[in-house]
């Protein structure tokens, strides 16, 4: 069997079995502490292999390739041109495993649930497959069903687990995303019936319409670019539709919210790059500034909400924001290194905001509260956790030998010697951002960790336990790697980029002639 | 005529014979049997629908063609709505016996009424002659009426009863004028005789024909319930017993849609120069304007309905809106698909609902579903998945069902590629208050009075087999679609694609 299959599936053979255990065990004589805890273990074991499996997934990538590999591909609907294609290439390679290492480590942050675990077990392993089943999917009808999957159980994570004003955060959150996937749907199927109407296949739409077989009418070439990059931008989310974002971030349990940044923003920014610029390369092309204005002003606009939060988790929330920013204008200044940075800042962003959003669920677990101001000087009572968030949060600021200095970096420098209008001007205002982000990280942590102990009630913390040193320190071990051996992975990536980048490149020439 | 050219064959209305029989066999049994024996009816008119539902798929065999003097036909569009109608039919009848128990109302006449109504509804679906589109109307809508005034010393149940009464036979005389106009201009009932002198341009007065085509439609237009002719809906689905609710938004509006299309795209639909062009420029065009009003109706009005029921009622008027999208290219491979979705989504919901809400549909409130979703998950899930389903969410059968429709339409010609954005904004607007039972069930804590409804075996299947459906369909629905390709290839004379 195709281990892209298995990986994808893996997950959803756990929640069977699952389901299975709790209608035949649940009759014995067991108490609800004991069920839980299985499917907590049951849960946690099946997202360890599902890791597992997805790293034999990088060992049988072959890097000389840029298109899929590991394919497997059999008709699925023939009536309507589906056919079941999955696959990896050197753009969704990473993602899947960040997918897979982060899945874990929010099981083990969410531990302590003692509601519906069940459900709530039941609800991750169905997410899960939903993620990685976006990222390998090479047929867009495919695509577009994993992508609503992942909508149901983050649903219902943010709406039944979540904190106070949860079923607001998750109706928003609904609403946004539907609106845009099914504005993104129109999309889908014109781009079909303008190929033929008999294929969804990503990469033979993708040469058709390099090759000039599929010819998209320009009138209505710009309105599906524009139906794409909304459901895109939504998710992503690009200043002005990223009002969900601090409420669902929010509200959501620490799980939520480290699957949220880590993964599911990526959807955005991993279809961005697979539908728009390879569908529609001159669009892209031709709009491309004014997506940067939009990047720019999410990156400043985003550290500047960041900076004046009181409450710990809206300020990663809307950092997130920011650096999803940097993502975008990497993405669209369509130069090697720009796209290779935009594709490791997502990486970066997916650690460092995910392993901040569970330093902060560390916190709020011991004391209850997310506001900044009932902390202070918390290093003293908990020397192993100050480190380690103080590691990830220079990792997010982008200190150089940490992970977020090889994105940013690779980034701005792309972005400065790109070919669309005024990309220097965006690069420099960028770079703002980065002084942004090291003022409000660098402030929180002077405000919670550092300092004199301000409140009686932090001087008896207690440090992290085993379970919160597992979910942590991987982490903070995979950032420190990230910002020291990028090429190892930057190496795997190479040719799919320059693929997507040579498409719009084309495009780029034939507009100077 | 001569009795050789009738083709009388007996295993052209086998399914007919069979639902007929049955439903005086239980009328038979509750008269002869003792008062107040438990009586075996139910099981008789599962085992009549399961024979039915065999004889239809046997019709395959007996190959396309019409018989007994060109009434009755055989094909795709007859077999596929026949089992849309069978397998809705049989739900309802695995949900009947547990209504009927614990409403203490008596169980013979229901069954016989659901056995007539299937007859009748599998006669509209097997029409090819207007005579026998009436009959066949005639048939469901009389025990449709009935059945919704079934609770009989609820005022509700009266109400919705008479007021189904009213403005069915109301619309029933519409249509039938129209057929009494149609055949002066044509001078025949028969459908495929109709489209002959559309073609030869055979027609006595042409206004005539205009005119009758426009009162079908009117009468149509009222049994799927389409805007502006919906009026009636919210209040008939809300009185009537949930479960006849369930029954009558489903397998009726499925038969009618059979016959709509057989009779629409199969009798008017000529585009050849003079009246035919005239006449389908005409009703393609009147239908999607209604098609966008239809949905857009049903949707805007259901976000602010607090009863389930009748947010059910509105959502599936904007349902049958979404139908008329793939009506209007002319093919019916996707209006029989979506009605088969549609109609299992729909009576599993109502199934739910009657559950939940026991004896005389106390519990119909959106509000009174707070909490229950992790109290009783064995029906709060389901729910969930039909409501979901009905929203379009993948991978429930609903969006499968509505890609099929949106992507026909949109291969068929600039203009109705606006009716799919319309209908896409609208599936948007249908989210939310598909979301919102769904957000009162799992997010909201429990509400007080709560007691734990009682679900019989049968109900359970029922809902399994509903559930089952709506996924089956969702993932794997390549068989059917292929049988549906398959049907159209032999069937292009009588329903054709729409001219690009």
């Amino acid at each position: 069997m195709n281990i892209v299959t298995i990986t994808t599936f893996l997950p959803l053979v756990g929640a069977v079995l699952l389901l299975l255990h709790s209608l035949f065990w649940s009759s014995h004589e067991s108490s609800k502490e004991r069920l839980d805890k299985h499917y907590r273990w049951i849960t946690l074991i099946f997202t360890l292999l599902t890791f597992f499996a997805s790293l034999l997934i990088v060992a049988g990538f072959d890097r000389s390739q840029a298109g899929p590999q590991l394919v497997e591909r059999t008709p699925w609907i023939t009536a309507l041109g589906v056919s079941y294609f999955v696959g990896v290439d050197g753009i969704s390679l990473w993602l899947v495993l960040l997918t897979t290492f982060l899945m874990p480590i929010s099981i083990l942050a969410s531990w302590h649930i003692e509601k519906r675990v069940r459900e709530y077990m039941l609800f991750m392993l169905v997410l899960e497959t939903g993620m990685i089943g976006v990222f390998v999917s090479f047929d867009m009808f495919l695509f577009y069903i994993f992508f609503e999957i992942t909508l149901i159980p983050m649903y219902f994570l943010i709406g039944v687990w979540g904190y106070d004003r949860r079923i607001y955060a998750a109706i928003k959150f609904f609403l946004y995303t539907v609106v845009g996937s099914l504005l993104m749907l129109i999309a889908i199927i014109a781009v079909y019936i303008y190929n033929g109407g008999n294929s969804f296949d990503i990469i033979e739409i993708t040469n058709n319409i390099a090759t000039g077989k599929t010819i998209i009418p320009d009138d209505i070439k710009f309105w599906l670019w524009l139906a794409f990059a909304f459901a895109f931008f939504i998710k992503v989310p690009l200043f002005p539709l990223h009002t969900w974002l601090p409420d669902a971030h929010v509200e959501a349990p620490t799980a939520g919210s480290i699957i949220l940044a880590g993964i599911l923003l990526k959807l955005g920014t991993y279809g961005l790059m697979r539908f728009n610029l390879q569908f529609f390369p001159d669009v892209s092309l031709q709009v491309a500034p004014y997506v940067m204005i939009l990047a720019v002003i999410s990156i400043i606009y985003g550290a500047l909400v960041a900076m004046v939060q009181p409450d710990m988790k809206k300020l990663v929330a809307y950092s997130s924001v920011s650096h999803l920013g940097f993502v975008v204008m990497g993405i669209f200044a369509f130069t090697e290194l720009s796209m290779q940075g935009a594709l490791y800042q997502m990486l970066n962003h997916g650690i460092s905001s995910g392993a901040l959003f569970l330093c902060v669920g560390l916190l709020s677990d011991r004391r209850h509260t997310r506001e900044i101001s009932e902390y202070g000087g918390i290093a003293t009572p908990m020397p192993q956790y100050s480190t380690m968030f103080t590691i990830i949060a220079l990792s997010s600021l982008g200190l150089p030998l940490l992970n977020g200095f090889i994105g940013e970096f690779l980034i701005l420098i792309g972005t400065f010697s790109s070919v669309v209008p005024h990309a220097k001007l965006f690069a420099v205002v960028g770079a703002t951002g980065v002084i942004l982000s090291s003022v409000y990280l660098l402030w929180m942590l002077q405000r919670v960790i550092f300092g004199e102990i301000s409140k009686k009630e932090n001087a008896g913390l207690a440090d992290m336990d085993l379970r919160e040193k597992f979910a942590l320190v991987p982490m903070v071990v995979i950032a420190i790697f990230m910002g020291i051996a990028p090429m190892l992975f930057l190496r795997e990536t190479e040719k799919s980029v320059n693929n997507v980048r040579q498409i719009v490149e084309t495009k780029i020439q034939r507009a100077a002639k | 005529m001569q009795l050789e050219n009738l083709n009388l064959n007996y295993w052209a209305i086998a399914p007919e014979i069979i639902t007929s029989l049955v439903g005086v066999l239980i009328m038979l049994v509750d008269a002869f049997s003792k008062r107040g024996a438990r009586k075996p009816n139910a099981i008789i008119s599962l085992i009549g629908l399961v024979l039915a539902l065999i004889s239809v798929v046997m019709l395959w065999n007996v190959g396309s063609g019409s018989f007994f003097g060109k009434m009755v036909v055989i094909d795709p569009i007859r077999i596929f709505f026949s089992i849309t109608i069978l397998i809705v039919s049989i739900i309802a009848v695995l949900l009947a016996e547990q209504f009927l128990r614990d409403e203490g109302l008596p169980p013979g006449e229901f069954f016989a009424l659901i056995m007539f109504g299937t007859t009748g509804m599998l006669l509209l679906a097997a029409a090819g002659d207007l005579v026998m589109v009436f009959l066949g109307l005639e048939i469901s809508s009389i025990t449709t009426y009935v059945m919704a005034g079934y609770r009989r010393y609820d005022l509700r149940s009266n109400e919705s009863s008479l007021k189904y009464f009213l403005l069915g036979s109301f619309s029933t005389a519409f249509l039938l004028y129209g057929m009494a106009l149609v055949y002066g201009a044509t001078k025949t009932t028969n459908i495929e005789g109709i489209r002959k002198a559309i073609e030869t341009g055979q027609i006595t007065y042409p206004a005539l024909l205009l005119i009758g085509v426009a009162m079908m439609l009117v009468g149509f237009g009222f049994k799927i319930a389409s805007a502006p002719f919906h009026l009636w809906t919210p209040d008939v689905y809300e009185g009537a017993p949930t479960i006849v609710t369930g029954f009558m938004s489903t397998a009726p509006k499925a038969a009618v849609f059979a016959a709509f299309l057989r009779v629409f795209v199969g009798g008017f639909d000529v585009p050849v120069a003079g009246i035919g062009l005239q006449l389908h420029e005409t009703w393609i065009s009147v239908l999607a304007a209604i098609s966008i009003v239809t949905m857009t109706i049903g949707n805007v009005i259901a976000i602010s309905q607090k009863n389930i029921k009748r947010m059910l009622a509105y959502s599936s008027i904007a349902h049958a809106g979404y139908v008329l999208v793939g009506f209007v290219t002319g093919d019916y491979a996707p209006v029989a698909f979506y009605m088969l979705v549609y109609s299992l989504m729909t009576i599993g919901a109502f199934a739910v609902i009657q559950l939940l809400a026991r004896a005389g549909d106390q519990r119909t409130e959106i509000a009174d579903y707070a909490g229950i979703g992790f109290e009783v998950p064995q029906l709060s899930f389901p729910l969930a998945i039909f409501l979901l389903s009905l929203a379009g969410i993948p991978p429930m059968a609903g969006f499968i069902g509505k890609f099929y429709v949106f992507k026909t339409a949109w291969d068929s010609g600039l203009v109705m590629r606006y009716l799919v954005v319309a209908a896409i904004i609208n599936s948007i607007i249908s989210v939310y208050y598909y979301l919102y039972p769904i957000v009162v069930m799992f997010f909201r804590p429990l509400a007080p009075g709560f007691v734990k409804p009682r679900v019989s075996g049968a109900a359970a299947f029922a809902l399994i087999l509903a559930v089952f459906g709506t996924l089956y369909l969702g993932i794997l629905p390549n068989r059917l679609l292929n049988a549906m390709g398959r049907g159209m290839g032999g069937q292009q004379a009588q329903v054709r694609v729409i001219n690009r």
